[in-house]
């Protein structure tokens, strides 16, 4: 009998416990992240400091850009996610079919501190871009004494089999610089051929990728020297110990942008603009810089000297960068896609 | 009796019910809207009705040469699995209790692993400069390093080694139920010993090796992911293909009827396949 009461009582007590709990039950905001050691600075910088400042709970679904429209759409009628991250330009498709909602310049507070091409498209339902990517090339500084100037100088005899391609079909940094060696090459983005002959060009004698980590094992294995990739992540390699060095060549580098952006027909409309302002302020934008080297957007953002040099810094140089029309690149991605394959393929 | 006979019928239904209930949920109505889809158009505007995309796969050579090359190195893994797996399941069959253990766990080791483990396994073998390409220098036969990563070969290595296992152990199973007697009457009778076991042990054993090559062959038809990180992305099958139109090109059509196309063709081979070896294998 007293074993029983006793036990009512603790059940009792769990049971008051559990519904004093849910009483107070936070709000929850779902946003995907990239996983990695992108998602745990993003937690750092981001996640966390908005979930204190706030009291809210901000439930991470890790899922690379694609993967998030693919979900998007198949979510249409009913999102699950608030608040969602793209990079690749993957924001102007998922917006072109209603996906994303347009954003008003005053519903946040950083807007007049961003650079104005980070802002576009906001009526549009384009996100902000809250920090981006330079493509250029990397190349490793034991095996290559002279630092290579130019996008063409991946045709070079002394890079043969040591050069290292990124799949355009499946990997955006890949898409991007396949486009801008295509433009060097003296096509458009109407016109892919000169790029893909280029491409075939230097197939024989180098390798082709599609994941990022294969990007740092083939460096590793001095398998390759010489890549067209991504600043950020130059710095990924060096503090893994490898002796790589970013450079932007005189064509230009090309604009990566990383954005963030409104789910359409989301239920928590105003605390998804509170994240998205939060994730474009000076702060988040410097850390990114710091932590990942990625170059900020944001016009308050400061940098030490020796961070400012392993980025591009400044509004006046990110607007040398290279870009390429983003409604285009959603309208020609799938044939690029399809006439990339054919011409890897063996 | 009446009431008796319908009883037994109703109880197997109710039993069956759940399971069925979720395969018609989870598989069969997501395998018909896959069907749907590969006669819609995707992306701008709206979807209506089409046949391009099997017009598309017909016509293009790239694709007819995707599924070539899918099919191809299915069968060789088939082949390979059952020429490796038939001995060694004959083996283990016979062996003592100790070493019948040791070898199954062998075999089943690397299903346990992470696909992804495995694969930087297999690169640190086969890759440039990997311990393939040492041993084969160290030995003379080669005189600069090779890799098998990205190749064909890589990939049929990569695959028969996590398809293995299906083969031996659905093989043990017929040969479990091999009585001895009739191997040993075999060899009373004067049988050598491998006129024996292809005389008495296979014919008994196809039912086993059926089931377990259908097994291998419709595992290496829709696996992708080895096939994408050991062969890499310039060597497509037709799972990467019908991956890349879904999550990269977003032309769910086109990879609705690949994904149908692919179906069809293994049920083409399968069926046949099915209906001879049960024929010649009789019911164990």
């Amino acid at each position: 009998m007293k074993r029983s009461s006793i036990l009512t009582s603790v059940i009792g007590a769990a049971a008051l416990a559990a519904l004093a709990h849910g009483a107070v039950a936070q709000e929850t905001l779902t946003i995907n992240s990239f996983g990695g050691d992108y998602e745990k600075i993003h937690r750092e910088l981001v996640i966390t400091p908005f979930e204190e400042m706030y009291n809210v709970k901000v439930e991470v679904v890790t899922a690379y850009s694609a993967d998030t429209l693919a979900q998007l759409r198949a979510q249409k009628d009913n999102p699950q996610f608030d608040v969602v991250h793209f990079s690749g330009g993957l924001e102007h498709a998922a917006a072109a079919e209603g996906l994303l909602s347009p954003i008003e310049p005053g519903e946040l507070t950083n807007y007049e501190h961003m650079y104005s091409f980070a802002v576009a498209g906001l009526d549009r339902g384009i996100g902000p871009t809250y920090s981006t990517a330079v493509i250029g090339i990397l190349y490793n500084t034991e095996k290559i004494s002279d630092a290579p100037t130019s996008w063409k100088d991946l045709t070079d005899a002394a890079y043969h089999d040591r050069v290292l391609l990124t799949d355009a079909a499946s990997n955006t940094y890949g898409m991007l610089g396949f486009l801008m060696i295509n433009q060097v090459a003296g096509g458009s983005l109407d016109d892919v051929e000169p790029g893909l002959e280029f491409v075939k060009g230097i197939l024989p004698t180098s390798t082709v990728v599609s994941k990022s980590p294969e990007i740092q094992q083939n460096f590793a294995q001095g398998n390759a020297w010489i890549a067209p990739y991504a600043q950020d992540y130059a710095y990924t390699l060096t503090k893994a110990g490898l002796p790589v060095k970013f450079v932007q060549p005189e064509e230009g580098g090309v604009l990566a942008p990383i954005t963030v952006n409104l789910v359409a027909g989301t239920g928590k409309r105003d605390l998804a603009l509170k994240f998205i302002d939060f994730s474009i302020r000076a702060e988040a934008s410097k850390g990114w810089a710091e932590a990942l080297r990625y170059t900020p957007t944001n016009k308050n953002a400061e940098l030490s000297d020796e961070v400012a040099s392993q980025v591009v810094y400044g509004e006046e140089e990110v607007s040398k960068l290279v870009t390429f029309d983003a409604e285009k690149i959603a309208e020609k991605r799938p044939s690029w896609n399809e006439a990339w394959s054919r011409a890897i393929a063996q | 009796m009446p009431s008796g006979a319908v009883r037994l019928k109703r109880e197997p239904a109710i039993l069956l019910s759940p399971g069925l209930l979720f395969l018609l949920l989870a598989f069969f109505f997501p395998a018909v809207q896959l069907l749907a889809q590969s006669f819609l158009t995707f992306g701008a505007g709206p979807s209506h009705f089409t046949l391009e995309h099997y017009a598309k796969v017909i016509v293009d050579d790239f694709y007819a040469g995707v599924a070539l090359r899918t099919f191809r190195l299915a069968l060789i893994i088939t082949a390979l699995c059952l020429l490796m797996g038939f001995p060694l399941a004959v083996v283990i069959n016979r062996a003592g209790p100790v070493l019948r253990t040791a070898l199954i766990v062998l075999l089943i080791l690397p299903l346990m692993t992470s696909v992804v483990i495995r694969t930087f396994g297999w690169l640190v073998i086969l890759g440039p400069g990997g311990v393939l390409s040492w041993t084969l220098q160290q030995l003379g036969l080669i005189d600069r390093s090779i890799s098998l990563m990205h190749t064909e070969a890589g990939i049929v290595i990569a695959m028969v080694q996590v398809l293995l296992p299906f083969l031996v152990l659905t093989t043990l199973g017929s040969l479990g139920q091999i009585p001895a007697a009739l191997e040993e009457a075999s060899r009373v009778m004067g049988a050598g010993f491998f006129r024996s076991i292809y005389h008495v042990t296979l014919p008994l054993s196809v039912p086993g090796l059926a089931s377990g090559s259908l097994l291998v062959f419709a595992l290496s038809i829709s696996s992708f992911i080895t096939p994408s990180l050991v062969g890499g992305v310039r060597l497509q099958v037709m799972a990467g293909s019908i991956y890349q139109q879904m999550t990269g090109s977003f032309d769910w059509g086109f990879g609705a009827a690949l994904s149908v196309i692919l179906l069809v063709i293994t049920l083409m081979l399968i069926i046949p396949y099915m209906v001879v070896t049960s024929r010649a294998g009789g019911r164990a």
